[in-house]
């Protein structure tokens, strides 16, 4: 399959990458970090998914959006900017073979720190004072993986969309801040306006409940802490808002799906 | 069938025309030359053979299949060497000849194909480091996986030195011999003189030359002015030399005698004066070159060219 052969030696690309090495030393050290801090004091125990609750919260939806914006935001524009994309063209490779190659080959380097980041804090946990629950760490890995393969999806479409690594490279910074801070930033002062101004408008047909579950779904880090948190807690798909659950799963599919597409689009159409 | 089609192909960018109603056909099997100064609309054209630009109106058909909407099925037949191409920097030499291998879904082995193009000995290397001869006998290498029906070469001789030049005359010409078409662009006539059938000449988006080598040298005249001096030359003597076969012209004023020819006879030439007693003190010769009506082409006012 020709996605096969790109997505491969895109990772193999990636991987040898410095700012993935990087990246990856950085995730490991702040894990392994929050990890040793918030243990529990001597003579209690704690279990390994109140760890995966904490980093959920913060560090894999802070930094695995911006890991995976960083790898895969100049995927096809920088190659079409240097003119190695020439020589894959060269190659009986369609359009769309590039793209979803490069979907493909960035999300599995991005699983390298994913995985490489849980492995050293699970030592830690195993011979910590916890109970370590093998079967939802390794599930949350696979949810982190998840998450950063939406991102990588996002970038990869945005940069077959885009003629210019300059444009690659704010609309990446944009990205992350909009999903990252100002998605959070916004919403209270959101919550202030709707309660001053006695609800929401008539013409948005939605309660101020409703409008705030779709801000929170919509941000691709929000349907990861809906679905994850909902795994961690043992009751995704069983227990809780089950309706939000698969709303968030449909949400991060077509974050996963829907920028390629659109970057696919936009890509075929160019003259490189 | 041809191996390449172009009819009426036109490509406007913004405010450019960069190449302007073109007609063109390659015959399977010809070494075809591509010629024209930097600018001229050959890599456009190119670009448009490979479906990276689009022609604004006008067809394309390459080994049989439309350009456009066939471009995986003609891309596994071609092997491309692209002009302003860049390679994977963190890959190395096999890795690179490695991934077209695996591409094409070719059975050639990267070590034979690096040692053709005379890069083994850098196979382990990370291609970063390669100079832009290596870089070029890299992708060139890439463009031999799979033993393609058709070889597209974008000024290949960029980046190389004139010994890695002519090893690229050489493998064009072996990929020949196999019975590939070669489709090659240069700025230089030199580079393809040797071994090109048929060249086509570009200049500002339209073709204005397409002939066989040889076609092109008679349209130049293909003839040479020899100037001697000489002690003194009757009018026998110069009736002499017009008679020669091959001897176009001949005039002579005692001291001097002026004979235009093919290039052949300049030496029955001499050999004729200098039998009937004519001591040939010096002489020079001046040829119009293909060099010369190349710049002509490409130089001249465009008028006069296409008229």
């Amino acid at each position: 399959m020709s996605w096969e052969a790109i997505a491969r030696k895109d990772f193999e690309d990636a991987v040898r990458s410095w700012w993935l090495i990087g990246l990856t030393a950085l995730f490991v050290l702040l894990t392994s970090g929050i990890a040793y801090f918030v243990r529990p004091p001597a003579g209690q125990t704690a279990s390994s998914n109140d760890i995966l609750n904490i980093l959920s919260g913060t560090l894999v939806t802070t930094l695995i959006p911006l890991i995976a914006l960083i790898m895969a935001y100049s995927a096809i524009v920088g190659e079409r900017e240097t003119g190695s994309l020439k020589l894959l063209l060269s190659l009986p490779h369609s359009r769309a073979d590039v793209v979803f190659g490069k979907v493909l080959g960035r999300s599995a380097a991005i699983a390298t720190p994913i995985v490489v980041g849980f492995i050293l804090p699970a030592l830690a946990l195993a011979i910590g004072p916890f109970t370590f629950d093998a079967g939802s760490y390794i599930g949350y890995i696979l949810l982190t993986a998840l998450l950063g393969t939406v991102f990588v999806a996002i970038a990869v479409g945005f940069s077959a969309a885009v003629r210019s690594q300059q444009l690659a490279t704010a609309g990446a910074m944009g990205l992350y801040l909009v999903f990252v801070p100002l998605w959070g930033a916004a919403q209270f002062p959101l919550q202030i306006y709707l309660q001053l101004s006695g609800g929401v408008p008539g013409w948005v047909p939605l309660t101020g409940q409703q409008l705030f579950r779709m801000i929170r779904l919509l941000n691709p880090t929000g349907s990861f802490k809906i679905v994850s948190g909902a795994f961690l807690n043992g009751e995704l798909f069983s227990g809780g808002d089950v309706t939000l659950q698969v709303a968030a799963i449909a949400m991060l599919l077509g974050w996963l799906s829907l920028p390629p597409l659109l970057g696919l689009w936009r890509f075929e159409q160019a003259d490189l | 069938m041809a191996a390449i089609e172009l009819t009426g192909v036109t490509k406007r960018y913004d405010d450019v025309t960069a190449v302007d109603g073109l007609d063109l056909t390659v015959p399977e099997g010809e070494v075809f030359g591509f010629l024209g100064p930097n600018g001229a609309g050959k890599s456009t054209t190119i670009n448009m053979i490979l479906d990276f630009v689009r022609p604004t109106t006008g067809d394309v058909s390459v080994l049989g299949y439309d350009a456009q909407r066939d471009s995986v099925a003609v891309r596994q037949r071609t092997g491309v060497l692209p002009e302003g191409f860049d390679i994977y920097d963190r890959l190395t030499g096999r890795k690179h000849v490695e991934f077209a291998i695996r591409s094409k879904d070719a059975t050639d082995h990267p070590d034979e194909i690096l040692e053709r193009v005379g890069i083994a000995d850098a196979a382990d290397r990370k291609a970063g480091g390669y100079s832009k001869g290596m870089r070029q006998r890299l992708a060139l290498g890439m463009a031999l996986v799979g033993q393609p029906d058709l070889l597209i070469l974008d000024e290949p001789s960029s980046g190389l030195d004139p010994a890695g030049a002519k090893e690229m005359r050489e493998i064009v010409r072996t990929e020949a011999d196999r019975g590939a078409t070669v489709f090659f662009s240069s700025h230089v006539l030199g580079q393809v003189e040797a071994v090109c059938d048929r060249v086509g000449i570009m200049r500002e988006g339209t073709l204005v030359a397409e002939d066989s080598i040889e076609g092109l040298r008679d349209a130049a005249g293909g003839e040479e002015r020899l100037e001697l001096t000489v002690d003194s030359a009757s009018s026998d003597d110069l009736d002499a030399v017009r008679a020669l076969d091959g001897v176009e012209s001949v005039s002579g004023d005692g001291g001097t005698v002026v004979v235009s020819c093919e290039s052949s006879v300049k030496t029955k030439v001499l050999s004729t004066l200098e039998a009937r007693g004519v001591t040939v003190k010096d002489f020079e010769t001046t040829e119009a070159s293909l060099e010369d009506l190349f710049l002509s082409y490409t130089e001249g006012q465009k008028q006069e060219v296409s008229a």
